[in-house]
């Protein structure tokens, strides 16, 4: 048992090491910002393709709905294993692409960026499905037949009242793209597993880990009862809603 | 004489299998009150459906002002072309269940579609949109959103949305049933002042007061063809058809 504890909560350790840990959770925090923003909009322009009406869109909600499916079945970490080894070869693409270095972040932190947003996208737009299509029918048949457009009814009906029943979800998949970030530790770009596994190869010790896994575990508590507040709320909102009708 | 407001052929309209209109032929005159009965799954909210092709017929014609708006590019589809965009713009509906926007105001509701679709300002649609909201008794209800508003005064904003486009038709589907008793005279008033106004309307209904009353022309549906048709009088109370002797026998009974 002693050893146990030395093995994993060593504060010397901890001590030594908490602001270089500090600084790669950074990292991880970063790249879960720029591809949260990312795959919101992406899901919502998924949603909204998979939407489209009509025999002529036909082809649109086909390719759509294979990308969700696809990116949903594939595991993110081959995803991000992939682009890293395959986007620098695809020699039709500008080097800036292939081999990205924007803002000053180096190329494993973009394709981490690209594979999380490909794969959480297809997430997210499933999010926003089941928001849209809670949303009740005769709001579309409605702004139709005031001669708004399928988009301008979507746009202006629709998906304000689709986001209004999403935030619970959303937050949830965002708490898991959050703990995804850690698989870019695989293609060598220094976010906190990566740097805890190096001070444990350096040290023998494993509490780098343990303290990373504490700094995820103060961001994410928070969100996970703010997600359970807001889904309280919702079912306030439809127990008042029913009341109303009743009487 | 000048061209029917609307004129329906042998529309034919099914859902798979199921054949929910079998061919039926209309004529509706500029400023008529066409009143539609029948039980419930003959047809008669299709009809009004297929008419601002909500529900495109699958066979038939249907002219609007002249126009056969069943042809054209697009048509049976539904979507994007130029015979949507004609019948849309002269076409009001009001529903059943309303289907106000819950996240707009009263306000916001009637003036969003002239503000987004025929490209009027801001405050030109904002005090068109006072004004209509004035007229259906609603004045001080205007900055309400629809979870706030009775049924009755649901129903009221829903028809000044709807004529907030100026249409020169206008559909009721059913605009009663889903109200208490107590609110169903505000919403027929309006409607009733909406008539002597001169507006075409066709009204799928049950109160048989207000076919009475209003009715220009009574049409009785069943099983997606129509049974018997005339002025309110002969139909109501002297009706020839077996089916809507037993139709009216029904409803009026209790």
């Amino acid at each position: 048992m002693k050893v146990f504890f030395e093995q994993y909560f060593d504060f010397n350790v901890m001590g030594e090491h908490f602001w270089e840990v500090f600084d790669a959770f950074l990292q991880n925090l970063l790249i879960w910002v720029v591809a949260a923003v990312l795959v919101l909009s992406w899901g919502l322009i998924l949603a909204f393709l998979r939407q489209l009406p009509g025999k002529k869109f036909a082809p649109v909600r086909f390719l759509t709905i294979a990308y969700i499916d696809i990116f949903r079945a594939i595991p993110a970490l081959i995803v991000i294993l992939l682009i890293s080894g395959g986007v620098p070869f695809l020699t039709f693409l500008p080097k800036d692409i292939r081999i990205p270095h924007w803002f000053g972040k180096p190329d494993p932190f973009w394709y981490g960026v690209a594979a999380l947003l490909l794969v959480f996208g297809a997430y997210m737009a499933e999010v926003y499905r089941a928001g849209i299509e809670a949303v009740p029918r005769g709001q579309m048949e409605a702004a139709r037949s005031l001669g708004m457009s399928h988009a301008q009814a979507m746009r202006h009906i629709v998906i304000p009242q689709a986001v209004t029943k999403v935030p619970a979800p959303m937050l949830n998949e965002m708490i898991s793209l959050l703990k995804e970030t850690t698989l870019v530790s695989f293609i060598a770009f220094g976010e906190s597993v990566l740097v805890s596994r190096e001070i444990l190869a350096e040290r023998l010790n494993s509490s780098a880990l343990i303290l990373t896994a504490f700094f995820f575990l103060i961001i994410i508590l928070p969100m996970a009862r703010v997600v359970d507040y807001l889904i309280k709320r919702n079912q306030l909102k439809i127990t008042r809603g029913a009341h109303i009708e009743v009487g | 004489m000048a061209d029917p407001m609307l004129r329906l052929r042998g529309v034919n309209k099914s859902f798979g299998q199921l054949e929910v209109l079998k061919g039926v032929d209309l004529d509706v005159q500029r400023g008529e009150v066409v009143c539609i009965l029948g039980p419930s799954g003959s047809g008669k909210s299709t009809l009004l459906r297929c008419v601002n092709l909500l529900e495109p017929p699958e066979e038939g014609e249907i002219f609007l002002e002249g126009q056969d708006i069943c042809r054209g590019p697009g048509s049976g589809t539904g979507e994007s072309s130029w015979n949507l965009d004609f019948v849309r713009q002269r076409v009001g509906m009001v529903f059943q269940q309303f289907n106000l926007f819950p996240h707009k105001n009263a306000l916001e509701n009637v003036a969003l579609a002239p503000e987004r679709v025929l490209g009027r300002s801001r405050e030109e649609a904002r005090s068109k949109g006072t004004e209509l909201l004035t007229r259906v008794g609603l004045a001080d209800k205007l900055s309400e959103y629809p979870e706030r508003l009775s049924g009755g005064q649901q129903q009221r904003v829903a028809i000044a949305r709807a004529l907030a486009m100026e249409p020169h038709v206008m559909l009721f589907d059913e605009v009663t049933s889903a109200l208490d008793p107590e609110l169903v005279k505000e919403v027929l008033d309006t409607m009733r002042e909406l008539a002597s106004e001169g507006m075409t309307m066709l009204v799928v209904t049950h109160e048989m007061g207000f076919a009475r009353e209003v009715g220009d022309q009574v049409v009785f549906m069943d099983g997606g063809v129509i049974v018997e048709q005339g002025k309110p009088a002969d139909v109501l109370d002297n009706p020839r058809e077996a089916r809507t002797k037993k139709f009216l026998g029904l409803v009026l009974e209790h």
